[in-house]
């Protein structure tokens, strides 16, 4: 195994900030090499400056042993240096063939475009990694996993020797993940060298040789995989064992809050019925796309329903009502905080108030010393790091921002929370912080569902647990019975189902 | 499917509105009267119903000529071959055209020709091969002329006047433009100074915007022609809102009904158009003495037409009506009624 | 919420604040080259030209806000402009609060359609208005006969409505100065102005929290329809002519004024003020150029060209702002 890529001691300093304080790591051909930190920990940092879009500001990169310097993405491609992006940078209309050779197209002896030999060399390369798929198959038509395969062969079609991948499976399911372990191995058996970025530790037990942890830009520590525990590296991460993230609570059930009966969408989820308590934290586990995320929205009203009910405190809900839903004292953390949970553009003030606009208006105008004292109160609550409550929200951390989406709902004082993957993309304090206070909400009688595709968060957040797979409630837990392994294979399908409910 | 059947649905829908618009058959007149089509643009204008009436008095006068007026509902070149077809049949001695397509109804007029009808065309032309003679209400230079002449009076035949005309690219407002440079090279208009030709873009607000620009620029400013009708109304109106009625003097070509209030209230003296009515009396003397056979349609040729007096026949057989038809005080409020 | 004490506050000030520094280069180099248009009647009467322009863009920056587009405000400004004008000759008894009160419900009814159609038939805004751009227009020749409405058919206190003095100033700028501070406080401080920022940045979002974009489409439209009939009777009244075809192509000005004025054409993003300021920069340009004395064949291709100017300097000072924000971001 040959060194690729060596980095010693750089450096990346912006203004009043050290991202990068001092890394050293080397990159070996056949090696997956796994890039562990929390949020702003200086991963993305350290791959701009691979990518050559950050010049550091001192240390020196060796590549093949001879001193580099990227100055220019184009630099560090020519030195076959690749990352693949968490949100692919493709064109959905184009095919396959025509978004791997975007930008370096192969040319005939007339200067034309060769679309014959693009095309033979696009199907070689789907045949070295093994994907059956047409190369002449719109992008737009292929699943996400499919897109990162896509992603994959556009750089292995450059010669790329490093690739380096930013948490490649957040958005893949369980089989799509396998499979693109068994691609990692591939190329790692080809020779090229492989970065690794993720938060979750199966993955890097999974696929990596070697790791590098970064903590507040600083170098922590590096080393091969199967000399650590998960234990070391949350350590080296963060400074805490795993148990300490989950809140100590005893819970004291109550009455039923909400009661679902036979809700189905057709082809999405199918006859689900269930029951939630008040006091109660009741975990949703599954993998993506066996319609948790869904179900919630149709529960909530912002996504229609075929047959079924939604009961609270008797009084049924009406399909695509979400007023009414919030009227009855609903509220509902969706899963994407961009795309479901912000306004962008809005001031932190305006965000946290949006739901509850009629609540802090008198004559149709907000006013603006109510708006401002409920944020205030809140923003302290979750302790929230801004500047001050007029700032855009755009401005702030992914921490933050589902602070702020967490205090817009509180703000419509609701009994029942729908929390759908409330932690996703945070940073680890933040994660303890938002763990903690939904433990404190369920203490003070709240119900609340928590969907998560993270399995230590439900198994230690949650009273009981319900699995869905593939559209359908397949299996319950208590928590006492509930082990990471029983409640994953039942997601899976790869147990029998067991009874509950 | 459904959307063809309603395609084609509306195409009958619309061309028997035209059959129909066009009317039926009317019985064949008695011996020695002359049956002539009086074919307008399109029915329910006023400006054609007035045209209409001036072809009936000269039908009066002549005594043995019987007047059909008719036109399509919507201005269009279709409608109108619809009509020529159906005058045919029903066999009228001449047809007077106000076309809404030079070209378009050529063929259709040398159906009729051939049919032995005598096709003119009046106000707005057919092209040559399909008419003998055509009656055009004035020509470029008469209301060049005529414009500077009425401008030039108004001021006492001194100081500054500008031009405010529709689009810079309006073929006929460049030609009568050209003739007001040319008739400005008269000595008795020595003392007037043309400073500007702005255009206002036949649009209310630019044309209205133009004129106060205009005075902006030239304070001394006595004068502005606006050979267009919002053109000419909006200038009036940004006279009166700034005050300057009496100062700067208007004239123009333009719509009685738009002018009246102005004209009245004395910001413009007076305004010029066609008249409709002469155009229509002229049109049906020019058909009854070329189907008399009294004159033959050449160049040169004078054709006696009533009251107006002789009109001559002019290059491209077209016979000139004359200058524009002033409004003023004493007449705009009697043509406001009619266009 | 004092935004003027936030940073993005700032910046939105700021960006204001460059076109404000355009205007005021523009009126000057204008006035060095013309001094008379420096004269205070001047620019009153400058005021004056640009108030309906202004006035409409305020209705199409509620549309836009919501990442809607009302490409018929022209067309609904004529129609309600023929109709009053219309009614007013046939009965010139009437008085004018009642057309006043009549322009605004035949603009708004004009305006629900629209909105009905984009919410309830999810008719995309462009197509919507494109298409009812041509309906409106065709239905002012339906109601006119293709007749136009004159001066002298009008009574004197239709004639008169615009231009009448109060306290120095034209009714219409009086007109205009009202409404820019009911559409200021509607979009700052009432619950559906904030609605309609929330749906045109982001309609999901703003759908999870019961906030329906339907209805906050069917508004914008309602008010800039409202708005548009309202200064249908006001351009009628201020050049005594109802035409057909009255202020045509009229809708790509507010767009442009608009846009000129910092208005995401995206949505979610745009204020009162910058409008005022975008319509005003448009109005000036349209005088200057008749003040100056530029050739009629380059007046087109100036206009263009200084719009143009105006957005690409307000872009380029706006993306430094940003740039500068960041960094300060990263620096915290």
């Amino acid at each position: 195994m040959a060194d690729i890529v060596q980095l010693e001691n750089v450096r990346k300093y912006f203004p009043g900030v050290k991202a990068l304080d001092g890394v050293s790591m080397t990159i070996r051909s056949g090696e997956v090499h796994a890039l562990i930190g929390e949020n702003g920990a200086g991963k993305s940092t350290l791959v701009k400056i691979l990518t050559g879009i950050h010049d550091p500001t001192s240390g020196t990169i060796l590549v093949d042993g001879e001193p580099a310097s990227f100055r220019t993405p184009h630099d560090s491609q020519a030195a076959g240096i690749t990352a693949i992006h968490q949100e692919a940078s493709m064109f959905p209309n184009l095919t396959i063939t025509e978004n791997i050779f975007m930008g370096h197209h192969l040319r005939n002896r007339f200067g034309l475009l060769d679309w014959k030999t693009m095309e033979a060399r696009t199907r070689e390369l789907c045949e070295r990694l093994s994907l059956a798929i047409s190369p002449d198959t719109l992008v737009r038509d292929l699943s996400v996993a499919q897109r990162h395969q896509i992603e994959i062969i556009k750089a292995l079609s450059i010669d790329a020797r490093v690739i380096i991948m930013d948490e490649p499976t957040a958005s893949l399911s369980l089989k799509e993940i396998q499979e693109l372990y068994e691609l990692v191995r591939t190329l790692r058996e080809q020779g090229t060298a492989i970065v690794f970025i993720s938060h979750k530790f199966e993955e890097i037990f999974e696929v990596a040789d070697t790791y590098t942890v970064l903590r507040d830009g600083k170098y922590v520590g590096n080393g091969s995989v199967s000399d650590v525990t998960t234990d070391d590296l949350v350590r080296k991460m963060a400074g805490a064992a795993l148990d300490r993230l989950f809140p100590e609570r005893t819970p004291s059930i109550g009455e039923v809050a909400l009661s679902v009966q036979g809700l189905t969408q057709a082809g999405v989820f199918e006859d689900v019925s269930f029951e939630l308590r008040n006091g109660e934290i009741l975990g949703f586990f599954g993998l993506i796309g066996a319609g948790r995320s869904e179900l919630m929205q149709s529960i909530f009203g912002v996504r229609s329903r075929d047959a079924g009910s939604v009961t609270v405190a008797g009084e049924r809900l009406d399909p695509l009502n979400p007023r009414k839903s919030m009227a009855q004292g609903l509220a509902f953390v969706p899963e994407d905080r961009q795309e479901q949970g912000v306004i962008l553009d809005m001031s932190i003030i305006e965000n946290t108030t949006l739901s509850s606009l009629r609540a802090v208006s008198r004559f149709g105008f907000p006013q603006k010393h109510t708006e401002r004292s409920v944020t205030e109160g809140l923003a302290k609550r979750f302790s929230l790091r801004a500047a001050r409550l007029e700032q855009r929200v755009a401005a702030l951390s992914g921490g933050n921002q589902q602070k702020v989406v967490l205090s817009k709902w509180l703000a419509t004082q609701p009994r029942i929370l729908i929390l759908d993957e409330p932690t996703r993309g945070i940073d680890v304090a933040t994660k303890a912080a938002v763990h903690s206070f939904v433990g404190e909400l369920a203490d003070q009688g709240y119900a609340i569902i928590l969907v998560s595709s993270e399995l230590h968060e439900v198994l230690g957040m949650s009273d009981r647990i319900l699995v869905m797979r593939e559209g359908r409630l397949v299996a319950g837990f208590d928590s006492e019975d509930a082990s990471a392994e029983r409640v994953l294979a039942t997601a899976i399908g790869a147990a029998a189902v067991e009874q509950g409910a | 499917m459904m959307r063809k059947v309603i395609a084609v649905g509306l195409v009958l829908l619309l061309s028997s509105v035209m059959v129909f618009a066009g009317g039926g058959a009317e019985a064949p007149a008695e011996d020695g009267t002359l049956r002539i089509g009086l074919l307008v643009k399109s029915l329910g204008n006023s400006f054609f119903e007035a045209a209409r009436d001036g072809a009936m008095e000269a039908a009066a006068e002549l005594g043995d000529v019987e007047v059909i007026y008719q036109g399509p509902s919507t201005p269009t070149a279709e409608g109108q071959i619809e009509i020529i077809d159906s005058l045919i049949a029903q066999g009228v001695d001449g047809i007077a055209i106000s076309a809404n397509d030079e070209n378009a109804l050529v063929p259709a007029a040398q159906r009729a020709q051939r049919a032995g009808i005598e096709v003119i065309s009046f106000d707005s032309a057919v092209a040559a091969g399909g008419r003998s003679v055509h009656l055009a209400p004035s020509d470029d230079e008469l209301i060049g002329r005529s414009q500077v002449q009425a401008i030039a009076e108004m001021i006492d035949f001194e100081g500054q006047i500008a031009i405010l005309s529709a689009s810079s690219t309006a073929t006929n407002q460049n030609a009568w433009i050209e003739w007001m440079r040319v008739a400005l090279e008269e000595p008795e208009y020595a003392n007037m100074e043309l400073v500007d030709v702005v255009y206002g873009d036949d649009l209310s607000d630019q044309s209205y915007r133009e004129a106060v620009g205009l005075f902006n620029r030239f304070p001394d400013l006595r004068g502005i022609i606006s050979p267009t009708t919002v053109g000419v109304a909006a200038t009036a109106r940004a006279i009166q809102d700034e005050g300057l009625v009496g100062q700067v003097e208007l004239t123009g070509l333009g719509l009685p009904s738009e002018m009246r209030q102005y004209v009245l209230d004395g910001v413009s003296q007076n305004v010029a158009l066609w008249n409709p009515i002469d155009l229509g009396y002229a049109a049906i003397y020019i058909t009854y003495h070329l189907l008399r056979g009294n004159v033959e349609a050449e160049v040169g040729a004078v054709i006696p037409a009533g009251r107006i007096g002789d009109i001559r026949v002019g290059e491209g057989l077209v016979a000139v009506l004359g200058e524009p038809f002033v409004f003023d005080a004493s007449n705009i409020a009697e043509f406001a009624d009619i266009y | 919420m004092r935004r003027n004490q936030s940073p993005i506050a700032a910046i939105l000030a700021r960006r204001e604040i460059t076109l404000l520094v355009i205007i005021v280069v523009l009126v000057a180099a204008v006035g060095i080259r013309a001094p008379r248009f420096l004269q205070p009647a001047r620019q009153l009467s400058i005021l004056n030209d640009t108030i309906i322009l202004l006035m409409l863009t305020l209705g199409q920056l509620a549309v836009i806000l919501t990442a809607g587009i009302d490409l018929s405000v022209a067309s609904n400004l004529a129609f309600t402009g023929m109709a009053v004008a219309m009614w007013n000759m046939v009965m010139p008894g009437v008085p004018m609060v009642v057309l006043v009160g009549a322009s605004i419900l035949i603009g708004a009814s004009l305006g629900a359609f629209n909105g009905v159609m984009v919410s309830v038939g999810k008719v995309p805004p462009i197509i919507m208005t494109l298409g009812t751009m041509s309906v409106y227009r065709g239905m002012v020749f339906l109601i006119s006969g293709g007749a136009w409405v004159s001066a002298h058919q009008m009574s004197e206190s239709f004639r008169g409505f615009a231009r009448f003095n109060i306290l120095g100033l034209p009714s219409l700028v009086w007109i205009g100065v009202i409404t820019t501070a009911l559409v200021y406080v509607f979009l700052r401080f009432t619950r559906s102005g904030r609605e309609l920022y929330a749906v045109g940045d982001n309609a999901t979002a703003a759908g999870f929290v019961g906030v329906s974009a339907r209805k906050a489409q069917f508004k914008a439209f309602v008010l800039s329809g409202a708005i548009a009939g309202l200064t249908g009777l006001l351009w009628v009244s201020r050049f005594a002519s109802a035409q057909n075809d009255t202020a045509i192509g009229f809708e790509l000005e507010t767009v442009a004024a608009a846009v000129i004025g910092g208005v995401s054409i995206m949505g979610g993003s745009g204020t009162v003020t910058g409008v005022v300021l975008g319509a005003v920069f448009l109005g000036i340009v349209k005088n200057a150029l008749t003040v100056v004395g530029v050739s009629p064949f380059w007046q087109m291709a100036i206009q263009g060209a200084v719009i143009l100017v105006a957005i690409v300097a307000n872009t380029v000072v706006d993306r430094r702002n940003q740039a500068r924000l960041s960094a300060r971001r990263i620096s915290a």
